[in-house]
């Protein structure tokens, strides 16, 4: 375990070094980060000056839905979609053995070695947003609805994670995996709003095929104080057995690649 | 007058065979450009669950909009977002430094024809793929709809107004390249402008009063808001012709814009070099 | 009248120069520090129409500027240039209609489509009437031998035979004066030789007026019988081919075989050395002398008298440049 977080670590110091060579991608990324936390703010604020309440969530609420679906997108763009379209572009190329020959496990070599630190700004907007939801909100957290959350987010990624490592998998079979990326970028949209708006079809699409429930709708629920034990046992069982399925379906792609290659 | 007649023929026959080359082109990338379109169903089907849903709760209708009316409206949106994607002005930047450029200013034809007739010629492929597209969000969301011949006509015009509106701006948008390269934040604050304004987000009506008056001194609404209201908001004979010249008005006066920009543009570039 | 007709013509750019470091990153935000560059320094030639002219020069030499300002991409600092009675900058519909540029690796085809559909776009383009256009198209075809590739799309095609097909959409609108830049370039040598075929067939057909720029002597020595040096934005000789190498020469090259294999260095600069033959680089004058001595001293099996490529000669007359 110490392993993996030294890895993460070192990946993290190395990337960080590269990117603060490029000043002018945190520019950008601020500038952009602020465009679109403002057109996610008006949306919001047009909503509600049409209504009070959307399926029962407030104003307040669904900020806080916003600041995780930030927070969340950040963790994404900062680690996870880098490394998976790393991932897919070198079973692409046939270039994946790099990594297979090295003496660290290949899973874990593959989803660290890419960091996107200027994303990291997602995180901060995210984060600044949600807070300010919450005061919105008012009611009592306690240390127990935080550290609810922060295990419910931390297994809301792993499961976003585990999902772009199965897309990627897919890769050493159907070659032509690129538009994978711009299709997840749609369909994360949808965690703007909590699942609970989507009609049922769709609900049950975003919990359990691409899992955007998980890795919005639930933590915030959490921070807000909405959530029922009955989802916590949901996610963490869920969230097991898609880490596990990611994990083997990887191991089954690695043994067609190094039996493929002769 | 019979050079006249000539050159207009002349480009009758551009236009014709640039559009051909296009669907030709395009009909080979039909999974590719299937992708797309599916991908790019995820933000009309937010907008029409969320509006849906605050139609319900205020008692089945918004500002007179009711829920079928709202799927009607974004459902469309759909074919009108693609009629809408024209040469991305992020595109100029690679034209230029790659040397396709001096390829296009090679030719005795403005390059301005060569992206109307292909990205012409790709709407045509688009439309032909959509219709069942169009056909399972229709089963999938009950629209209202019931659109007269005038509308239907109206529709099938402002709908290439639309495309030709946006060229027009995007092109100018994209002139910005030739005197620098850091132009995504100038070309953002467009977008964002242009999602609020248009009526891409929701219909205009339902934007506060000084919005609406904002956007009126602007071309989106056009290209967007516009065409969709003449198929599904049973807009009367009179606003539709104003509507089809007020595109044309905006369409002229893009197309002013860009031949004086391509002008300094093509100045600042032969002075320069890439 | 000359096709071509140059006159004194510059073209500078303004470079923007920066050195090394955080402190004189931050300053150049501020103040950007430019430096002017010559890249075409006031030459003036005059090409009459049907000659083929090479253009020769090392890279950055100014030969694409001034190919470029000849077909009206750059405008002239200054001077002034006309072709075809027309000033290139321009940019005249008539004029672009009688010139075209051909540059090494750019595609200008369809990339998903048969050539066939890219010259029919390029029909329509240069508004070409059927019957001139067919037979033109045909007979591009047949003399480059690609018909049974312009079916095929244009990305399925190696590049040699893209180059190829290029050539013939380049040309379909019957151009007055081409331009040619690098035609040759990252091609294998059968295609070279097939390119230079053709060029000189169109040449001799059509009569049109070529002005070709190339690294490899190859191409020059196959098509022109003039050649313009240009070096530092300057020219450096304007003439036949064969004068070049009187010109500029200062040695020749003697390339013996000797039955013991003796070294020779005595005899002059050994510069080359394949099996049992040897090349010795002596000063002109000296020719006579070594060769009399090899003769007497050695036993000599073969000796031949050559002229120096002329690559050494463009070699030579670049350095002596760089050394003024």
């Amino acid at each position: 375990m110490t392993g993996a977080l030294r890895l993460a670590w070192l990946f993290f110091r190395v990337g960080a070094l590269n990117e603060l060579q490029y000043r002018v991608n945190f520019v950008m990324q601020l500038f952009h980060s602020a465009l679109a936390l403002a057109t996610g703010l008006v949306v919001l604020a047009l909503v509600f000056s049409h209504t009070t309440e959307l399926r029962g969530w407030s104003h307040g609420e669904l900020l806080a839905v916003l600041g995780v679906h930030i927070l969340m997108g950040g963790a994404i763009r900062v680690a996870i979609q880098p490394n998976m379209n790393r991932l897919m572009e070198e079973i692409r190329d046939g270039t994946l053995d790099y990594a297979l020959t090295k003496p660290e496990d290949a899973q874990l070599l593959v989803s660290l070695r890419e960091v996107r630190t200027w994303q990291g700004v997602e995180l901060v907007t995210g984060a600044v947003v949600l807070g300010y939801a919450l005061t919105r909100v008012g009611g009592e957290a306690g240390p127990l609805d935080a550290a609810a959350f922060a295990l419910l987010l931390l297994v809301g990624a792993a499961m976003i994670y585990s999902f772009w490592l199965v897309l990627a998998t897919g890769a050493f079979w159907l070659v032509r995996m690129d538009q994978a990326a711009e299709l997840f970028e749609g369909v994360y949209q949808t965690g703007r709003w909590p699942v609970g708006v989507y009609p049922p079809l769709l609900r049950v699409w975003l919990t359990f095929l691409v899992p955007i429930a998980f890795a919005v709708t639930v933590p915030a629920e959490a921070a807000t104080g909405r959530l029922e034990w009955t989802t916590v046992v949901l996610a963490l069982a869920f969230g097991a057995a898609l880490f596990a399925f990611a994990r083997w379906f990887f191991r089954q792609g690695l043994k067609r690649y190094s039996g493929a290659s002769a | 007058m019979s050079a006249q007649a000539g050159a207009l023929r002349s480009l009758v026959d551009f236009y014709a065979t640039g559009m051909r080359t296009a669907v030709q082109s395009q009909f080979q990338y039909r999974v590719a450009n299937y992708f797309w379109m599916v991908g790019m169903l995820a933000e009309p089907v937010i907008y029409l669950v969320v509006w849906t849903t605050v139609a319900r709760a205020q008692g089945g209708e918004l500002n007179g909009i009711t829920a079928g009316q709202f799927a009607a409206y974004y459902i469309v949106w759909t074919l009108v977002r693609n009629m809408n994607i024209v040469f991305t002005p992020y595109g100029w930047e690679w034209r230029i430094r790659d040397g396709q450029l001096s390829g296009l200013l090679l030719r005795p034809l403005h390059p301005l024809h060569y992206d109307l007739a292909y990205f012409a010629g790709w709407k045509v492929v688009v439309i032909v793929l959509w219709l069942p597209v169009a056909g399972i969000l229709a089963l999938a969301f009950r629209p209202e709809l019931s659109p007269n011949v005038a509308q239907v006509a109206a529709f099938a015009l402002a709908i290439w107004g639309a495309y030709l509106i946006r060229s027009m701006f995007l092109w100018l948008l994209g002139m910005l390249s030739f005197w620098t390269t850091r132009v995504s934040a100038v070309f953002e604050v467009f977008f964002v402008g242009e999602l609020l304004l248009s009526g891409r987000l929701v219909p205009m009506q339902l934007m506060p009063e000084w919005v609406q008056g904002l956007a009126g001194f602007t071309p989106f609404y056009w290209t967007f808001g516009f065409p969709i209201e003449a198929l599904v908001a049973d807009l009367d004979g009179r606003t539709l012709v104003e509507g089809l010249l007020l595109q044309a008005l905006w369409t002229l006066i893009g197309l002013g814009l860009v031949l004086v920009a391509w002008r300094y543009a093509v100045r600042r570039y032969s002075a320069v070099g890439n | 009248m000359p096709a071509i007709d140059v006159r004194d013509l510059t073209k500078t750019f303004l470079v923007p120069e920066r050195e090394a470091g955080l402190l004189a990153a931050m300053r150049s935000l501020v103040r950007r520090r430019q430096r002017e560059v010559r890249a075409v320094d006031a030459i003036s030639f005059a090409i009459e129409p049907g000659e083929v002219v090479g253009f020769l020069g090392p890279n950055g030499a100014g030969k694409t500027t001034t190919l470029k300002m000849l077909s009206g991409l750059l405008h002239p600092s200054g001077g002034e240039a006309r072709v075809l009675g027309h000033v290139p900058a321009r940019r005249e519909r008539e004029y672009l209609r009688q010139i075209t540029l051909v540059m090494g690796n750019r595609n200008q085809l369809q990339w998903d489509l048969p050539a066939l559909d890219s010259f029919e776009l390029n029909r329509a383009i240069y508004r070409l009437p059927r019957d001139g256009f067919v037979p033109m198209r045909d007979e591009l075809i047949e003399l480059l031998d690609v018909g049974d590739l312009v079916r095929k799309p244009v990305r399925n095609l190696s590049l040699g035979e893209r180059m190829k097909v290029e050539i013939v959409g380049a040309l379909l609108h019957r151009p007055a004066v081409l331009f040619l830049d690098e035609p040759t370039l990252g091609l294998d040598v059968t295609m070279q030789k097939r390119i230079r075929a053709f060029v000189a067939e169109y040449n001799r057909r059509h009569g049109a007026t070529v002005l070709l720029t190339s690294h490899y002597m190859a191409d020059v020595e196959a098509l022109c019988r003039r050649v313009i040096v240009i070096h530092h934005g300057t020219i450096l000789f304007d003439g036949p081919l064969a004068r070049l190498a009187e010109r500029f020469a200062a040695h020749k090259t003697i390339s013996v075989v000797v039955a013991n294999g003796a070294v020779l260095d005595a005899y002059g600069e050994v510069v080359n050395r394949d099996g049992d033959r040897v090349w010795l680089r002596v000063p002109k004058e000296e020719t006579a002398r070594a060769t009399a001595r090899l003769l007497a001293e050695q036993e000599v099996l073969d000796l031949t008298v050559e002229d120096p490529p002329i690559e050494d000669v463009i070699d030579t007359v670049f350095a002596q440049e760089r050394a003024e």
